[in-house]
């Protein structure tokens, strides 16, 4: 509980300290909960969810950081490795692959990276899922492309 | 590469006036450290070797500032460092750093083969509570100022297993000394046949090299013998130890010891290097060590960023590991299984190359004293 509680402060200070290092990722705590947080994170360039801006929320457990922090897409996204009602991801580091090491930073690093890279092979989008696998990028891509517009951008009037 | 820098330390050691050369040595390197904790601890030890006399101080020289701090049996990580600083002698104390664990790794792997192996095995199984010491000085005896080291884990620890009896530990301590003594015998006849040298004028070359060495290595072995009561050693008790122990063929009968000695002999001996010695060796091979914590984001004190749980290198400090280890036990950097406790002790102790030093010194002594708890509950079997 208070070495949670310890190093999630530290990681608030490490986050104001680096906000500007990394332009793609904002995060923020919870004003009155240090085990929940938002993120901010730019959707990667050269992919459908590019200049779409996705929201993140963290769910910390008190056994953090031995216990990875529950994150889940509060944005729509069509991807295949995040369930499209509930936002739940399916990433090995928020699962098994879990390491202490890991940061709430380091986290939306990973989840850029997989919103570039998506694993069609372990889908809970299966839709989406499906289009990647049966190699119709360009379905893929503007779903994904019209969910982003749809959800993920400021809306224009 | 040994044999020449033998005579190297020993004319070092044997020059004219020993006392004036321990002593200047010994005045430059307080002039040196800057840590005032460590000046107040070497001005206790100055002070105590200066009461016991100056004939004493020039034979004994740093043996007796070893010695007093495992009289004092404080626990402390930086002791045997502090130890080693103090050292009038740098070939002693090149030979003291790594003996320590090559005398572990010895009485370790030591039973594969050579003959002395078999017989400190055999005092180790004879006695084995105080096998430790047993062993222990009789490598120091053969290896200079390990004994320093060695009658500081032993001090220590006899200090530390406050639940074993006493004179259980005294009756072996004697019976160690008789067993080392015969045993000395028997490797004093075997040593014609071993290494460099002529055996006769061998014998005196060691005698004289490590005259204070051996001093050392009685002073702490008879002072656990006598229990620590009497720190005072007399000379004639000393004389026939020093026979014995002078020239012990350890290191000839031992091939795997002898690459790790050639090296500690080859090491550079000027005294900037020994001092910066834990830190710079700490350092190099491993890359730098973080400053805090990586789980917990905490500052790593000195226990920690000697702590190296496991083989990738990644480092965290002992209290994350602890919770790590009750979880799911994985490295946070390679996400492998952590190995269990004993044997993650000794594979720190084994694996790794002879430069990272302090680590493995530092591990060295716990690793030792959980050995010694072994040891102990294998007397009381016995008994």
């Amino acid at each position: 509980m208070q070495a949670s509680r310890a190093r999630l402060f530290k990681e608030y200070k490490e986050v104001q300290r680096e906000k500007v290092a990394d332009p793609d990722i904002q995060l923020v705590c919870d004003d009155s909960n240090i085990f929940k947080w938002t993120a901010l994170i730019k959707g990667p360039s050269e992919t459908p969810y590019d200049g779409g801006v996705f929201q993140l929320a963290f769910s910390v457990p008190e056994q953090y950081p031995l216990q990875p922090p529950q994150v889940r897409f509060l944005t729509k996204i069509f991807h295949p490795n995040v369930h499209f009602k509930t936002g739940e991801i399916c990433l090995d580091i928020l699962k098994n692959a879990w390491s202490p090491a890991w940061t709430l930073q380091s986290v939306c690093r990973a989840i850029i990276a997989l919103m570039a890279h998506p694993e069609p092979d372990s889908p809970l989008n299966c839709d989406s899922g499906n289009l990647l696998r049966s190699g119709d990028i360009r379905g893929y891509q503007s779903m994904a492309r019209m969910y982003t517009r749809l959800a993920a951008m400021p809306k224009k009037g | 590469m040994i044999s020449d820098s033998i005579p190297n330390a020993s004319v070092a050691m044997a020059s004219s006036n020993p006392k004036d050369f321990a002593k200047k040595k010994r005045a430059n390197r307080l002039a040196k450290l800057k840590q005032c904790k460590l000046d107040a601890r070497r001005e206790q030890w100055l002070s105590q070797v200066k009461n016991k006399g100056g004939s004493k101080e020039e034979v004994n020289g740093g043996g007796v500032a070893h010695r007093v701090p495992a009289v004092h049996l404080e626990n402390e990580r930086g002791r045997p460092v502090e130890k080693l600083e103090i050292k009038p002698r740098s070939g002693e104390e090149i030979y003291g750093d790594g003996s320590s664990m090559h005398h572990y790794s010895d009485s370790e792997s030591l039973p594969s083969n050579s003959p002395t192996s078999q017989t400190s095995s055999v005092l180790g199984s004879n006695d084995s509570g105080a096998n430790f010491t047993a062993s222990s000085s009789s490598s120091s005896s053969g290896r200079s100022s390990s004994s320093c080291s060695n009658g500081f884990c032993s001090g220590n620890m006899s200090e530390d297993e406050g639940d074993v009896g006493d004179d259980d530990c005294l009756d072996d301590w004697e019976t160690v000394a008789d067993a080392l003594a015969a045993n000395d015998n028997k490797q004093k006849q075997d040593s014609p046949n071993s290494g460099f040298g002529s055996p006769s004028s061998k014998k005196h070359d060691n005698a004289a090299e490590f005259g204070s060495q051996v001093d050392v290595a009685n002073q702490s072995f008879s002072g656990i013998d006598i229990s620590n009561v009497n720190p005072e050693l007399g000379p004639t008790k000393q004389r026939p130890q020093v026979n014995c122990c002078a020239w012990r063929p350890d290191d000839a009968y031992r091939p795997q010891s002898l690459p790790n000695l050639s090296k500690q002999y080859s090491f550079p001996l000027n005294s900037e290097r020994r001092f910066g010695r834990g830190s710079v060796w700490g350092c190099k091979n491993l890359g730098p060590i973080p400053k805090s914590c990586p789980i917990c984001f905490e500052d790593l004190d000195g226990t920690d960023s000697s702590f190296l749980p496991c083989s990738c290198g990644f480092r965290l400090c002992l209290f994350c590991h602890k919770r790590i280890l009750e979880e799911d036990g994985r490295c946070p950097g390679c996400r492998k299984q952590y190995e269990c406790e004993p044997v993650e002790g000794e594979a720190t102790l084994d694996g790794g190359s002879l430069t990272i030093r302090l680590p493995r010194s530092c591990s060295m002594i716990t690793s030792l004293r959980y050995w010694y708890r072994d040891l102990v509950l294998k007397q009381k079997e016995l008994i």
